[in-house]
């Protein structure tokens, strides 16, 4: 099977991988890259466990081909906190025990840190139609909102 | 003197692992590292819920370019169990349910893999199947057990031979017969759930690496190593010194790790390939078609009371749908059993709890173990009997709930709790009585409540142990055996550590991962005991190392252990005033003046705790001196909507009130109500659909829906009680799995009280609500 | 059978041109399929276990992304054009509001960045969401072939589930919607399983403009998806509303006959009988809604 060499922009650092045409973004990352921040949770774009931000759009990274984004920037949770320092949203879901398990929580961050950026001040509805494609079997996800929205109010898009 | 209040207990620290967690630092199995040598691993699973095994042909598979080996359950004669030994770790000469594993490939690639698990060809002989537990308990059902009598068998669990039975657990208390003709109302029904799913985010995974030297060693997503361990040992026969067990942190859990469920595979796999690890990981269909499931249940419930509500006789038969192979569903029954009559005080009771083979996926532990299947019906049948008297169903269970002391259904005394609290608390945070009108012209409101209690469902002798040792910087390591699967375990380790050490919490640290190897045993990471007793070997072993570090101080100072305290890691002499950082100390001990000779060395604290005082059952009569521990109790309540247009529920408010014991965390407390209040709510609506041949529908998140960010009440308001235990620390017990038992029957009767029906069968699906709806209109034209 | 993990093999290759296309297809036959979003095709690879030798991402051809619009000729939106783009689309807002509020109720964000109109017409789904939309704005497909191009309403597009009238030489290239009648207003009711991100149970598209040369003074357009092989209008019905007075008796006989006419399925997301009640319900609650909105 064919491969490709690309060169993926991740969290601002040029990578260059040689890729076969069939693996997705997500797999390209973690075993590629070593990036285990995304997880894999469904394959199928229907639980979330894989968003990142590819031009600063969250997308389900197992349904993207990484040969599709050939010279993209692409973000992952990794890249959030710089240095030692926790974006607002990182801490305000620290803070608000908006985490249990933590295997939701990277994708999450990706998709509420995308929707801050978009939408600095966004309201509970809007915080809740961004997120309907990330699962969370253990919260009861209130606290994921109102870190949300805890964030929002400190300004937490990055 | 030492101040016999907590510091830390009882306050919101903040979670040891948040920060792993927001940064994606955290390792769970699928993100470890292991190199080139990496083979990847697939199993070839059953399309047949029943059916012999009459060829297996593996050749073409081992043809493949890439593929290392392939293993079948021909030659492996090897079962598996907790309490019952009945599972083959791959399918020997019959398959039990679709997607039973019966063969696995292993391949240089997971493509490879894939491609060469297609190649295993398999020939059957279908054999009828059966999927619903009252017609499998009777004798003309088809065996799926045909050996059931040779199986090795816990002393507590009565299989009966011959049959689909694995368990019937009998309840025989005073003379129920005779009292139905006093009762002054009866209600009597039958009530059914089918099979659900965990659906943890993280899939099961595993990787499995058997050396030269007979060392195999097992990375799993697992909530309990040991037991892990111990299962795989014995039905794999490999000495439980030989066999590490490493299980990083788990991305949910719910019972669905409990046990082994395809870890065993992994390591038959890798032993047939020795030298390279294998990953054996699930993908999300094979998550719920090849997982245990929540067993499914019909339950037959008659009870009756006398003219003031009082409780008088149950009768009660579960049949529960314990799947192709019944380990800890055995167990389930059994709980079921001495719970049976849910939190009640009920003078006569007769009744029969029996797990049942089927041919559908493995019946086991999930959230609640038996407890959500049997509050579904008890909790429904008690507001028809409170109707029928003519009761509100809040006063109804005031009357009747079971308090401290009460002789309950398996004769022994209740342990400490206040049910009546918690009934009172959630009744008062829904506005119970307070009629509300709906939010839109074509919405119906109803409130609903529903009680709950449930002991640990564990052997009479499960035991935790604990270690707490010092960095020569005075930080603290506790090493525990009990699991982090998002509860919160490793922050209310820590937390207690910390108090009874005296030393900043911040510079406490739970080891992960669990390692057989390395950490202290602990029996299993289920049944809400960790807290407790996890806890209890915490407290135990942190106060060891205090104690040690008090006596070297208190020799070195030449002062009285009773006048020295430990405050933010300094040692304090209340007498002198004079003070010693733990600092170094905790690893190279005091000096003698003049450094004539040495006091002290490395502190290493150490604890366990087991219960002693659990007892037998009599197996005709079900009665006993102590069943159980200790019983947690709770109770919801529940305000909803119903769209009369579409059938569709829209939960307002959630009221969920537990008593605790003692609240270690609070703030974790409320974590875990808000999380199993969703939880159980997204139970009311979930289904593993099967068609008229076992295999199941929607083995995906697109028509296996659980509850989204869009689906939550509007508001949940939780609360607990604390009434001490004597044997927790500080008086606490668990509660997670106690806080989603209840919340479906909640809702059922929030439905009754909206439009007047009562819904006696899982799942409440919209489309059932609205046809059952449209129909009663019909009836009332 | 279980889908696999990951994807099966392929060849990916990128066309930046409608001759490359055509001179592939000519190639490979049925052995090559198209890529826009790939929210549908990966999902179906990886539940088939089996996928054509070569995938072609045609999302770089020029115009494939593109959205114009012209006050004659309307809405004009290149076949790549994500659910995302044009629900923030201002002429899309303006024109076709119903399509932009179809796209907000499919998946979730993140696969509405990736999933495009063209796919998911393609995809030709019984309960595609954004089918009653395309009925009743009456669009219609752009399909380009090395013959040139050729138009087909939409509806005529979808021959059963799953199945186009896509030539084997072709590709879908754009799709136009002409500009609606003056004063519409329009609705689409979408009933799921959970509040948000469910695919339609049943999905309903009511759209209403006033028209004074019928006697209901006000013409409507119903389109509905999921209970029939393909998303369907039910122009009897319309036309039969429209030739009578208005009234609630009226509007609901419309949505009665609505669900005599649907052929749901039984299956594992609904029962047909649940299915043909919720084709009545949400019509006449889109029909209430319209005639409302009109007043």
């Amino acid at each position: 099977m064919a491969k490709h060499a690309i060169t993926l922009i991740v969290n601002g650092l040029q990578e260059e991988l040689l890729v076969p045409s069939n693996m997705t973004l997500l797999h390209a990352l973690r075993e590629e890259l070593g990036l285990t921040g995304t997880k894999n949770g469904c394959e199928a774009g229907e639980c979330g466990a894989c968003t990142v931000l590819v031009n600063g759009e969250p997308m389900n990274a197992c349904l993207v081909l990484a040969v599709e984004l050939d010279g993209q920037q692409i973000s992952t949770v990794e890249g959030l906190a710089e240095g030692g320092t926790l974006t607002p949203l990182q801490e305000k879901f620290a803070e608000l025990n908006a985490v249990q398990c933590g295997y939701c929580t990277p994708g999450i961050l990706m998709a509420a840190t995308a929707l801050l950026n978009r939408n600095p001040q966004p309201q509970e509805e809007e915080v809740i139609e961004a997120l309907v494609g990330n699962l969370c079997r253990c919260t009861g996800y209130q606290r994921i909102i109102d870190a949300v929205m805890a964030a929002s109010r400190q300004g937490g898009g990055r | 003197m030492r101040s016999s209040e907590p510091k830390l207990v009882g306050q919101n620290v903040s979670r040891t692992d948040v920060v792993e967690k927001v940064t994606g630092c955290a390792v769970f199995v699928d993100d470890v590292q292991f190199g080139p040598s990496l083979l990847h691993g697939r199993l070839v699973r059953s399309p047949h819920p029943h059916a012999l095994i009459k060829h297996i042909d593996v050749s073409k598979a081992l043809a493949l370019p890439g593929v290392r080996a392939v293993v079948t359950g021909q030659e492996l004669k090897a079962r598996m169990g907790l309490y019952l030994i009945d599972r083959p770790i791959f399918a020997d000469d019959r398959v039990r349910y679709y997607g039973e594993p019966v063969a696995g490939v292993v391949a240089t690639s997971e493509s490879i893999a894939v491609k060469a698990a297609r190649l295993v060809e398999v020939e059957y002989e279908v054999l009828p199947a059966i999927f619903d537990p009252v017609e499998a308990a009777q004798p003309e059902a088809p065996k799926l057990h045909p050996e059931l009598g040779d199986y090795s068998v816990a002393n507590f669990i009565f299989p009966v031979p011959g049959t689909n039975i694995s368990e019937q657990f009998k309840i025989r208390k005073g003379d129920v017969e005779s009292c139905w003709e006093g009762c002054t109302s009866v209600a009597e029904g039958r009530f059914r759930l089918p099979p659900i799913e965990h659906v943890p985010l993280e899939t099961h995974t595993s990787v499995a690496l058997s050396e030269k030297t007979g060392q195999v060693t097992l990375w799993a997503s697992s909530q309990s190593p040991f037991a892990m361990r111990d299962m795989i040992a014995q039905g794999l026969d490999i000495p439980h010194s030989k066999l590490r067990v490493i299980a990083p942190l788990v991305g949910g859990g719910f019972g669905g790790k409990a046990g082994v469920t395809m870890e065993a595979c992994a390591v038959v796999m890798a032993q047939a390939v020795q030298g390279h690890p294998v990953k054996l990981r699930l993908t999300r269909e094979e998550e719920f078609v090849g997982t245990s499931v929540r067993q499914s249940l019909v339950s037959d419930i008659k009870v009756g009371c006398d003219q003031d509500g009082s409780l008088q006789a149950m009768e009660l038969t579960y049949y529960f749908g314990g799947g192709a192979y019944n380990d800890y569903g055995v167990n389930i029954a059994r709980a079921a059993g001495y719970s049976c009559t849910g939190p009640y005080d009920v003078p006569n009771v007769k009744a029969d709890s029996l797990c049942v083979y089927t041919n559908h996926p493995v019946g086991s532990a999930m959230r609640g173990f038996g407890m959500p299947e049997i509050h579904w019906g008890l909790e429904q049948i008690m507001d028809r009997l409170a109707e029928e008297v003519g009761m509100d169903p809040v006063e109804f269970r005031q009357i009747n709930c079971v308090r401290t002391d009460d002789e309950i259904v398996s004769g022994m005394k209740m342990t400490p709790i206040d049910l009546e609290a918690c009934i009172d608390k959630a009744a008062k945070a829904i506005q119970w009585g307070k009629k509300e009108d709906p939010t839109a012209p074509n919405k119906k409101r109803g409130k609903g409540i529903a009680i709950m209690w449930k002991a640990p469902a564990m052997p009479p002798n499960p035991g935790s142990a604990a270690v707490v040792r010092f960095n020569e910087d005075a930080t603290v390591n506790v090493e525990v055996g009990g699991q982090e699967i998002g509860q919160g375990a490793f922050t209310v380790a820590a937390q207690i550590a910390a108090d009874v050490l005296g030393v900043p919490y911040e510079d406490v640290t739970v080891a992960s991962p669990l390692d057989t190897k390395y950490s202290p045993y602990e029996w299993q990471t289920v049944a809400s005991r960790l807290t407790w007793s996890m806890g209890n070997a915490v407290k135990a072993a942190a106060e060891d190392a205090r104690k040690q570090i008090l006596e070297t101080v208190a020799d070195h100072w030449d002062e009285e252990v009773e006048d020295l305290t430990i405050q933010d890691g300094l040692v304090i002499s209340f007498k002198s005033e004079r003070e010693q950082p733990l600092d170094k100390m905790v690893i190279y001990g005091l000096p003698n003046e003049d450094f004539e000779g040495w006091k002290g060395g490395p502190v290493v604290g150490r604890g366990h705790f087991m219960p002693t005082y659990v007892t037998n059952l009599d197996p005709e009569t079900g009665q006993g001196t102590r069943a159980v521990v200790h019983y947690t109790v709770g109770a919801q309540a529940v305000d909803l909507e119903v769209d009369l247009e579409t059938g569709q529920l829209d939960v307002l408010k959630i009221a969920s009130v537990y008593d605790v014991g003692k609240a270690i965390n609070p703030d974790l407390i409320m974590t875990q109500i808000e999380g199993g209040a969703v939880h159980g709510m997204s139970s009311a609506y979930e289904s593993l659909k099967f068609d008229q041949n076992g295999i199941v529908l929607n083995p995906s998140f697109v028509d296996y829906r659980i509850a989204t960010i869009a689906d939550i009440p509007q508001e949940i308001h939780g609360d607990y009680v604390e009434t001490p235990i004597d044997d927790g620390p500080w008086g606490a017990r668990g509660v997670g799995e106690h806080v989603m038992v209840q919340t479906a029957p909640a809702m059922a009767n929030a439905l009754y009280d909206a439009v007047g029906i009562r819904f006696s069968d899982l799942p409440l699906s919209a489309d059932k609500i609205y046809l059952a709806l449209e129909e009663k209109l019909n009836q009332e034209d | 059978m279980l889908a696999r993990p990951g994807l099966p093999d392929f060849t990916y290759l990128k066309a930046g041109s409608p001759q490359e296309v055509f001179k592939l297809l000519h190639e490979k036959g049925p052995d090559i399929k198209l890529l826009l979003g790939g929210t549908d095709l990966f999902i179906q690879m990886r539940d088939r276990d089996e996928g054509p030798s070569t995938l072609l991402d045609i999302k770089g051809i020029p115009g494939m992304q593109d959205i114009e619009f012209d006050s004659k000729s309307g809405l004009k939106l290149g076949a790549g054009v994500t659910l995302n783009q044009l629900s923030v689309d201002e002429h899309v807002r303006k024109h076709c509001p119903i399509l932009c509020q179809s796209a907000d109720t499919v998946g979730n964000y993140q696969l509405r960045n990736r999933a495009t109109l063209g796919g998911n017409i393609c995809n030709a789904s019984p309960s595609a969401d954004m089918a009653p939309a395309l009925l009743v704005y009456e669009a219609e497909v752009i399909l380009i072939s090395p013959d040139g191009e050729r138009t087909l309403p939409v509806g005529e597009f979808w021959i059963g589930p799953g199945t186009t009238a896509l030539k084997s030489d072709e590709y879908l290239k754009a799709i136009l919607f002409p500009p609606p009648p003056a004063g519409a207003a329009g609705q689409y009711l979408k009933l799921g399983r959970s509040k948000m991100g469910d695919l339609a149970v049943v999905g309903v598209a009511v759209l209403g403009y006033p028209d004074q040369d019928v006697t209901a003074g006000i013409q409507f357009r119903i389109g509905i998806n999921s209970t029939a092989p393909t998303p369907y209008r039910v122009e009897k019905i319309e036309a039969g509303l429209a030739e009578n007075p208005l009234t609630d008796e009226s509007l609901r006989a419309a949505a009665v006959e609505a669900m005599k006419v649907s052929a749901p399925i039984e299956d594992v997301r609904a029962t047909a009988l649940y299915q043909k009640k919720m084709v009545r319900n949400l019509t006449l609650r889109g029909l209430k809604e319209i005639r409302a909105r009109l007043k």
